[in-house]
């Protein structure tokens, strides 16, 4: 671990009393957020729906104007949607008319020209999701795990550093969510992303982050950072340590005891 | 895994003849049943003529007198020319349209107002306007065509899922790129579906304009028939009408398996295969 003056030199998101209101004011999604995300870092952003997680990480990603504060990638403020930047949804998003391999590839025909180098690395990068037998199947042919595995071999074409991920695998069952999870933690390792992971599943983001950034709703406000220590690579028997627990218990304390503060005032 | 192809497209060939076979006796059996019923007074031949008399008025207008010909090819003529100019003016209109919200809002009411007109009542209006040749039917017909594929065209742009729009703004795609890769390909399965409805009522469009004035085409060969009471003459247009719009259809249908091949298991497995071929053709590999 790097000691705190180099952490400042290495971050590459940051966000100072970032806040985003809806319907002129009468919302407030997001208030007074202040994190940095250092390089190489993975953090799992965790609440409840509804607390303004998406709408965060959306800011990040440059499809939404935020409302006051400051922000920036690499020292930039952002403006818009940034190259360096790369989001994966919820749902695979993967368009029905290509294959697995063309999907991949979207995001180096919308960049220019695609050359025989981009079309290796899309191969390489499914080879790395555990695809390399499906590369000419079409999203009919692939069951949802498999859809959203293109879509991070994708996410990862884009050539980005930084990923941003929306509960990426929220919509696939507990069993397949638990592997999927595993290989993300493989091959963001292998990749050497910053990830920003959005869930609603304590012990998920426990187990993938470096640190976790608990949100609580209404307004969504950041109310505790959770370092987790546990060494890499980890194992999903992990999440039966004590340790582990003592950790879920901790996240699941600040979220308590924000919400009931919140409740009181 | 070719072999079991094999076994299955046997069978398949062999059920297929049976149910061929099947759909043939049936049919015969209704023909004779109707001549029977003619022979036996139960129908009156002067409204349903013989399947006898309407086979040899096949003979008659097809090869003999062959007074068919230009009627069939004028309203072949109406309906192809209308189809295609109705369905592509109401596709561009509704990409123009499904681009831009402000448009979109300034039209609507009006979409709606003529959408609730019967198209077919500004039919007069629009022979008065072109007169009884066959620009004022191939206007009609334009005008029949054009809305199916205009609403369908519309809704496909306008209901593409919102997070594949975000995905393709955090790529950094342009609005040209963002049309051709996303909103058009997502909009083809139902812009197929509105140019199916469109043909289907193209040839009803351009027969109802020829009733209404005209002094050519099937519509009006129908009209002189029964006029004159020549019944077995009108029911060899009116099947010949039947086989047009089939084949009408059938090709559409094959059209829309060709055009939306992912919607369909076998067309995507061929796809698939087809798409690997071409990688490895330029790749040397496929791994």
């Amino acid at each position: 671990m790097a000691d705190r003056g180099d952490r400042r030199d290495m971050s590459v998101i940051r966000a100072e009393a970032l806040r985003k209101t809806f319907g002129g004011g009468a919302v407030v999604a997001v208030d007074d957020a202040d994190f940095t995300v250092r390089e190489g870092e993975f953090i799992s952003l965790v609440g409840p729906s509804g607390c303004g997680k998406s709408t965060l990480l959306r800011m990040v990603a440059g499809l939404l104007d935020r409302s006051a504060g400051t922000l920036s990638i690499h020292g930039r403020d952002v403006t818009g949607p940034n190259p360096a930047v790369a989001m994966m949804f919820q749902k695979p998003t993967l368009l029905d008319w290509r294959t697995a391999i063309e999907n991949v590839l979207l995001p180096s025909e919308i960049g220019g020209r695609v050359t025989d180098d981009d079309r290796r690395k899309a191969m390489g990068l499914l080879r790395l999701a555990g695809l390399e037998d499906f590369a000419f199947s079409f999203p009919s042919q692939l069951s949802g795990g498999m859809q959203q595995r293109v879509a991070l071999a994708r996410l990862l074409q884009t050539g980005a550093d930084i990923l941003l991920l929306d509960e990426p695998f929220g919509a696939l069952d507990e069993f397949t969510r638990e592997h999927l999870n595993v290989e993300l933690m493989r091959i963001v390792g292998e990749v050497g992303a910053t990830t920003l992971f959005v869930t609603h599943n304590i012990g998920e983001a426990i187990f993938l982050a470096d640190r976790v950034f608990v949100m609580t709703p209404r307004p969504g406000r950041i109310a505790g950072i959770v370092e987790v220590p546990f060494e890499r690579p980890r194992r999903p028997s992990l999440q039966q340590s004590a340790e582990f627990n003592a950790l879920v218990s901790k996240v699941r304390a600040t979220f308590e005891t924000e919400t009931t503060a919140g409740e009181d005032a | 895994m070719s072999d079991e192809g094999d076994l299955g497209a046997v069978a398949a060939k062999g059920r297929t003849r049976g149910i061929v076979a099947r759909h043939a006796g049936i049919l015969v059996a209704l023909v004779a049943a109707w001549e029977i019923s003619c022979r036996m007074g139960w129908l009156d031949p002067l409204f349903f003529p013989y399947p006898s008399a309407i086979l040899l008025g096949f003979w008659r207008l097809y090869i003999t007198q062959g007074n068919i010909w230009p009627h069939l090819g004028l309203t072949m003529l109406e309906v192809l020319v209308g189809f295609l100019a109705g369905s592509a003016l109401g596709i561009a209109l509704a990409v123009c349209v499904g681009m831009s919200d402000r448009l979109r809002r300034y039209l609507k009411p009006y979409v709606v107002v003529l959408e609730a007109t019967p198209r077919i009542a500004i039919g007069p209006v629009i022979i008065a306007a072109f007169g009884f040749g066959w620009t004022s039917k191939t206007a009609i017909v334009m005008l029949v065509c054009f809305f199916a594929p205009f609403v369908n065209t519309l809704n496909g742009i306008v209901g593409v899922e919102p997070e594949k729009q975000s995905m393709f703004r955090s790529m950094g795609a342009s609005k040209v790129q963002t049309f051709t890769k996303l909103l058009w390909p997502s909009a083809l399965p139902e812009i197929s579906a509105g140019l199916r409805l469109a043909m289907a009522s193209a040839l009803g469009g351009a027969l109802v304009a020829e009733f209404i004035a005209s002094n050519a085409g099937l519509g009006v060969l129908i009209t002189q028939y029964t006029g004159t009471l020549n019944m077995a003459s009108a029911f060899v247009c009116v099947l010949t009408l039947s086989a047009l719009g089939y084949f009408i259809f059938r090709g559409m249908e094959e059209l829309d398996r060709i055009v939306v091949f992912w919607s369909d298991g076998d067309r995507t497995d061929a796809m698939s295969r087809r798409r690997k071929a071409a990688w490895r053709a330029k790749m040397g590999t496929t791994s």
